[in-house]
């Protein structure tokens, strides 16, 4: 067998090779999207067929949903409602504490700053779920059970230290000088933070706020434990209550479950762009 | 004058902030509201009916009733969480309560004793419901009343006539005694994969999860003989022959039927709805379940409630005499640190009436079963011939014997049922394939050491 052929079948069977594994990564990923669009199209009788593709597919699941014409579903836009008002709030909260406190400790040069730093990142040493009764505990003695503050005050707490971790690791690829010229040429602190600071970290900016927003709209513990009443609580606890029944509708289930990723898809992919434009900017302009 | 310092400004501050948010809460403890936590329901009228009932009381004694709903594992962990911090609410409904809540939160001094409420009715309990109410204080050394019932369940059999007919069967051919009543569906899955038809004879619960396959396991064990796993006196009884021979036919009769293929493959996997849906799904023909829930969810379907869906009790012992049966007792309790104890008493007081339950469960439509006998002889909804399902489960949980669940006896028995091991041995058998006499062996030794924990007496 001559060299070339050789090397022409290795390369066709690593292609090969990748193509399975790919392949069959791909259906790994998607077969769970899948099976959720699958069901939200199917009647509920059919839930359980065997079948792979709907035997007779249609919108209706979502259009009860749109319509909340289901009694779990009766305040869906309500709760749709809370999600949004804890999710952006959680994100713009987590944005504003992080975006300073990593200006102050990485370009005002706090004495001890880093101590802050691994200070906050420490409390990742402790799992989410076992600080649950301490917050309950404290949220109690504020007031604030049944009040979404509550799930706020916890979101940005746990978002803030990995906030504040990834802006100091991104702030120090921006050149001190940048601070530097604009301090001679009559900045105040505030000025170099909206004007210089605050721009070069659009990129971090963006990422970060996303994950606040994710890590508050798929929140599920902290909600149930903290929100009790119909009015209040967010999207996840609601479709949560579906599973408590003898005859479970898993199509409205699974409609109401895209429904409600649809805003962070939206969000992200509308974002993503200007992620990569924040990282072309660059530093130095005029 | 005295000068304020930043730092004393900012603490001012940091104080009134404080005081502000924890006014409501304090304004709500001086209102005399009564906070209530309830299962949410099946279907919506079951809210309904506890939203109806609240605005009632509310509208008589002008308490303000503040109720939530919740699915049962949320309350509980809610729950868990307030009897740590002391924010609890003045009455809980919780309908697994009586498994995987009240027995250890009695045991712990958690509950408040609830006997003076009880007592208002206790002539009009039935007695399996009164036992079931009965848990044991360790700090108190008793047994006392820490929960009130409000209704009542015990397992039954759901079947799809046309499924059967299908296969060459009428209702007079389903056996009814208990071994040829379960074999008599794999004759009818037989018969019907015999047309081509993919189909399960035998919906059985068997997920180490939620409650549905720990209360069929429990109807197996009491069927073929296993009621005193655990005696009244909070003893463990599994090395009597008889409980033990009784454990090792349950764990045969309910893996073997799986292994051999009359069960889904699934149902391993399932949740306490998932047997219902794969009934619904018709894809098995008969499916245990803990109420008549199958059947009344459907109860807009004319056809499906009045002609398809049969409802079967407990089959008759493998002797052709009655058997016992476990009978589920939903309860509502007040756990300590209740703000408002008297409002919540005063409310369950109220509720507990007879006539207030009664209108209650039918408002729910009669998913569950009354409490007391005066709702059955004097309401013939209970027992109209017309319907083809609540006289049956009335038959089976309230007229032929029950027993009450046995963490009633000792608390040890919740955790046994929480940590599922009767369900992890199904498992192991039709899983790992481990032999029915290990599989007990390893059950006892893992309850030895649970009640171990819990000492009586």
């Amino acid at each position: 067998m001559s060299l070339a052929r050789t090397a022409r079948l290795s390369r066709w069977f690593s292609h090969t090779t990748v193509a399975i594994v790919s392949i069959v990564l791909l259906l790994w990923t998607l077969l769970p999207i899948y099976n959720i669009i699958r069901v939200s199209l199917q009647a509920k009788e059919e839930v359980l067929s065997s079948s792979v593709l709907p035997l007779a597919p249609s919108l209706i699941a979502f259009d009860t949903v749109i319509h909340q014409a289901y009694w779990l579903l009766s305040t869906f836009w309500s709760q749709m409602g809370n999600s949004f008002y804890i999710g952006i709030t959680v994100a713009l909260l987590t944005l504003i504490i992080g975006s300073l406190t990593s200006f102050v400790i990485g370009r005002m040069r706090t004495s001890k700053g880093w101590m802050l730093t691994h200070a906050a990142l420490l409390t990742y040493t402790i799992p989410m779920s076992f600080l649950a009764i301490p917050f309950y505990s404290i949220m109690g003695k504020y007031g604030l059970i049944n009040n979404p503050i509550a799930v706020i005050a916890v979101e940005v707490t746990f978002a803030t230290p990995y906030a504040i971790f990834i802006f100091q690791q991104y702030g120090a690829s921006i050149p001190m000088e940048l601070d530097e010229a604009a301090r001679i040429d009559g900045a105040s602190p505030p000025q170099i933070f909206f004007r210089v600071y605050l721009p070069l970290m659009a990129p971090a900016l963006v990422a970060i706020g996303t994950y606040a927003l994710l890590l508050s709209w798929n929140e599920y513990l902290y909600a149930f434990l903290l929100l009790s009443g119909g009015s209040v609580v967010t999207v996840p606890v609601a479709l949560g209550k579906f599973l408590a029944g003898d005859e479970a509708p898993w199509n409205l289930l699974m409609a109401a479950a895209i429904i409600y990723a649809l805003p962070p898809l939206i969000i992200y992919y509308g974002f993503r762009r200007k992620m990569t434009g924040g990282l072309t900017m660059g530093g130095v302009k005029g | 004058m005295t000068r304020i310092t930043r730092r004393q400004a900012l603490a001012g501050i940091g104080a009134a902030g404080a005081a502000a948010l924890a006014k409501p809460n304090l304004a709500r403890a001086a209102g005399g509201e009564v906070t209530v936590w309830w299962s949410q329901g099946f279907y919506q009228q079951e809210n309904k009916a506890i939203i109806n009932a609240m605005a009632d009381w509310e509208k008589r004694t002008g308490t303000k009733v503040n109720l939530s709903f919740m699915t049962d594992p949320d309350l509980i962990t809610k729950l868990t969480a307030g009897m740590q911090t002391g924010d609890v609410p003045d009455l809980v409904h919780c309908v697994t309560a009586d498994r995987f809540l009240v027995p250890r939160a009695a045991w712990n001094d958690q509950l408040e004793d609830v006997t003076d409420v009880l007592d208002t009715q206790k002539a009009e309990f039935i007695p399996t419901a009164l036992k079931a109410s009965r848990y044991y204080n360790a700090g108190q050394k008793k047994y006392s009343i820490y929960s009130v019932p409000i209704k009542c369940s015990t397992v039954m059999n759901n079947v799809w006539r046309p499924l059967v007919q299908e296969a060459g069967f009428t209702d007079a051919d389903i056996p009814k005694t208990q071994d040829a009543f379960y074999d008599f569906f794999q004759v009818v899955q037989d018969k019907l994969r015999g047309k081509g038809k993919r189909i399960f004879g035998l919906g059985y619960s068997m997920a180490t999860k939620e409650a549905d396959s720990g209360n069929l396991f429990a109807a197996f064990l009491v069927a073929y003989g296993g009621e005193k796993i655990v005696l009244p006196d909070g003893k463990l009884n599994i090395d009597d022959p008889t409980v033990r021979k009784a454990a090792v036919t349950a764990l045969d009769r309910l893996t073997t039927p799986y292994k051999k293929g009359y069960v889904p493959p699934g149902a391993i996997n399932w949740g306490d709805v998932d047997n219902n849906n794969a009934f619904y799904a018709r894809q098995v023909v008969m499916t245990p379940n803990a109420t008549i829930s199958v059947a009344v969810a459907q109860s807009d379907k004319a056809d499906q409630y009045y002609k398809e869906l049969v409802t079967y009790g407990r089959p008759l012992g493998n002797d052709g005499k009655p058997m016992l049966g476990i009978l589920a007792v939903s309860p509502c309790f007040i756990p300590k640190g209740a703000k408002n104890l008297d409002g919540g008493k005063a409310l369950l007081r109220d509720f507990i009436q007879p006539e207030s339950l009664n209108s209650y469960l039918k408002e729910t439509r009669a998913r569950y079963l009354p409490v007391m006998m005066k709702n059955i002889k004097e309401d013939p909804y209970w027992t109209d011939p017309n319907d083809p399902h609540r006289p049956v489960a009335v038959q089976a949980g309230l007229i032929q014997p029950t027993l009450p669940n046995w963490m009633n006896y000792n608390p040890a028995y919740a955790q046994v049922l929480s940590e599922q091991i009767w369900i992890q041995a199904e498992a192991n058998i039709t899983q790992k394939n481990m032999g029915i006499e290990q599989a007990v062996d390893e059950v006892a030794a893992r309850m030895k050491v649970m009640f171990e924990k819990y000492q009586i007496g």
